[in-house]
């Protein structure tokens, strides 16, 4: 059976054009979809039932202990870390936050380490974006800056930019100029009318000479600038004024970078004076496939939307104290629950150090190297293959995702919603 | 020889992520690109094992030539091996310097661990599929 409109949930693009071919229990061909979309549908390396660790021994368990176990090392912790969620969808993030709230936790989402830097900036400025429907259809200048899609975005320049013909670019390919800004020579970097390689660290003193030119005074520049010849920047500048609609989509090159928040604010500071010329947006490339269902989700109940401390009873948010790295730096958190990510792999060692010595508990479908640091691991339904959800595309735009096969696992939702009416009824709320 | 380190997406470690014990994903997260000119001075062959040492820690390699790499510069793809010698520091942001670590680098004789060794160094317990 072939099923049609099936949403990829892989990355923030969230493809939602993907032909699956089914058969009983498996998929069995993915059309439309990239790299990264294949690889997930046909996956089969599921954990196939909860386990648990006791000192050096791993041992089965049943789902109704899992969940039992997971509800009382919560409960009986004094600053619970609750962290992940942007592999899940938004029905499971709103159990979570408001299962922070009870037990007086800390929650956060894998945009502590990703786009977190892009959320402050914008807390500072503001963000001038739009949707990518606007990008395909009327940008004809495209910047990314620090940026890969070519390797993890993989159909954003099919889809939205370089070769997505639109309603008012009918040869895009031919129509648009593309400018890439990295510090070294990437695919993207490849195909780019311009290529700027910025030397490392460099990136905000880049976006400063960009505005000086924008606003008329790159005369007082340098020639150089952080191994940029000043005159690329003026042919930059007037590439990106002359557009009748850019659109600058910036990644961890600004984000992780020396500078970081300050780095992204300098950049929409920068479209800001580009807006003096033309219509010019910017947005960031969020990288898991609902971290921006994260934001949303934390936002619209706490008011915050990562690094959510509900120690005080109220909602308080800090970043560099209430971020997770900082957290597990300090050797803070007690417990750890993890939903939908793999910190184990994306978190420094020291962080992965305390995370081993306090009853980590995972929910995930998968083995990965958090499975190794945790105490328990609960199996789940994929979002997007054998689960539904809601979940927000890079751009802000919620899409149903769709279940394709049946089966016997519980969703991320079923699992914590067990997990929360548990804690629930002990704290009596 | 002194290089900055920077970690970022591939697409091999994307397509990868959800096969984490496996030689594909370890083969990527392990594999450490350098200009072409920087291995011909450190006499490093292609796919030879490699220490990269960071005030952080260390941790084994192996090396492959990116002629896209800047000289002075490598690239790691994010994952459990780039940050073993990563520092926790986040500056009061949240932000670890994933792309900005300093680190020495040196050809080594030594083999590149398995990612549930890289765990259990820091207290974890292998679970085998």
């Amino acid at each position: 059976m072939k099923i049609e409109d099936v949403v990829c949930t892989f990355c923030g693009c969230l493809c939602d054009d993907l032909v699956v071919e089914v058969e009983g229990d498996r998929v069995v061909s993915v059309e439309n979809g990239c790299t990264l979309a294949n690889k997930k549908f046909m996956g089969n390396n599921r954990l196939k039932t909860p386990i648990k660790r006791d000192g050096g021994n791993w041992e089965k368990v049943g789902l109704d202990e899992a969940i039992q176990t997971t509800a009382e090392v919560l409960l009986d912790a004094d600053r619970p870390l609750l962290y992940g969620w942007s592999g899940t969808h938004g029905e499971a993030q709103t159990i979570g936050v408001h299962m922070a709230e009870l037990l007086g936790a800390v929650i956060d989402n894998t945009s502590t380490v990703c786009h977190g830097p892009s959320i402050m900036a914008i807390q500072e400025v503001g963000h001038p974006g739009c949707t990518l429907g606007q990008v395909k259809n009327r940008a004809d200048v495209i910047v990314y800056w620090g940026s890969n899609p070519i390797e993890a975005h993989p159909r954003h320049m099919s889809r939205y930019t370089t070769y997505a013909d639109g309603f008012f670019l009918k040869e895009a390919f031919h129509e648009r100029k593309v400018i890439v800004v990295d510090i070294r020579k990437t695919e993207t970097a490849n195909i780019a009318d311009e290529f700027i390689m910025v030397e490392p660290g460099a990136d905000y003193a880049l976006l400063s000479a960009l505005r000086a030119i924008v606003r008329g005074k790159g005369d007082m520049l340098p020639l150089n600038i952080c191994g940029v010849e000043r005159e690329q920047l003026f042919r930059v500048a007037d590439i990106c004024k002359s557009a009748k609609f850019g659109a600058m989509f910036f990644g961890l090159g600004l984000t992780m970078s020396r500078g970081k928040y300050k780095n992204i604010r300098n950049a929409i500071e920068l479209v800001e004076e580009l807006n003096r010329h033309t219509k010019f947006t910017i947005s960031p490339m969020r990288g898991h496939w609902n971290v921006y269902g994260s934001n949303e989700v934390f936002t619209w109940i706490s008011g915050y939307p990562f690094a959510v401390d509900f120690a005080r009873g109220i909602a308080f948010y800090n970043p560099g104290e209430t971020t997770s790295v900082d957290i597990l730096k300090r050797g803070e958190c007690d417990a750890c629950l993890v939903v939908g990510s793999d910190p184990g792999a994306h978190f420094p060692r020291d962080c992965c150090r305390h995370l081993a010595g306090i009853p980590t508990i995972q929910i995930d479908p998968h083995v990965n190297a958090t499975t190794h640091l945790s105490r328990l691991q609960i199996p789940v339904a994929v979002t997007g293959i054998d689960a539904e959800g809601t979940a927000y595309r890079m751009d802000g735009v919620p899409i149903r995702t769709r279940k394709v096969i049946e089966t016997t696992y519980p969703s991320d939702s079923e699992v914590l919603e067990k997990i929360y009416q548990i804690i629930r009824k002990e704290t009596g709320s | 020889m002194r290089f900055l380190l920077n970690t970022g997406r591939t697409i091999t470690q994307g397509s990868n992520v959800e096969h984490k014990n496996s030689e594909a994903y370890r083969e990527e997260a392990s594999t450490c690109r350098m200009n072409p000119v920087d291995m011909m001075e450190l006499d490093i062959e292609e796919r030879a094992s490699i220490v990269v040492r960071s005030a952080h820690g260390e941790i084994v390699m192996q090396a492959i030539p990116d002629a896209g790499q800047a000289r002075g510069e490598v690239f790691v793809c994010l994952g459990p091996y780039a940050n073993h010698i990563v520092s926790p520091e986040t500056h009061c942001t949240g932000m670890p310097d994933f792309k900005a670590t300093v680190v020495d680098i040196e050809p080594t004789t030594e083999g590149v661990w398995p990612i549930w060794k890289l765990m259990e160094s820091v207290g974890g317990c292998r679970y085998e599929d």
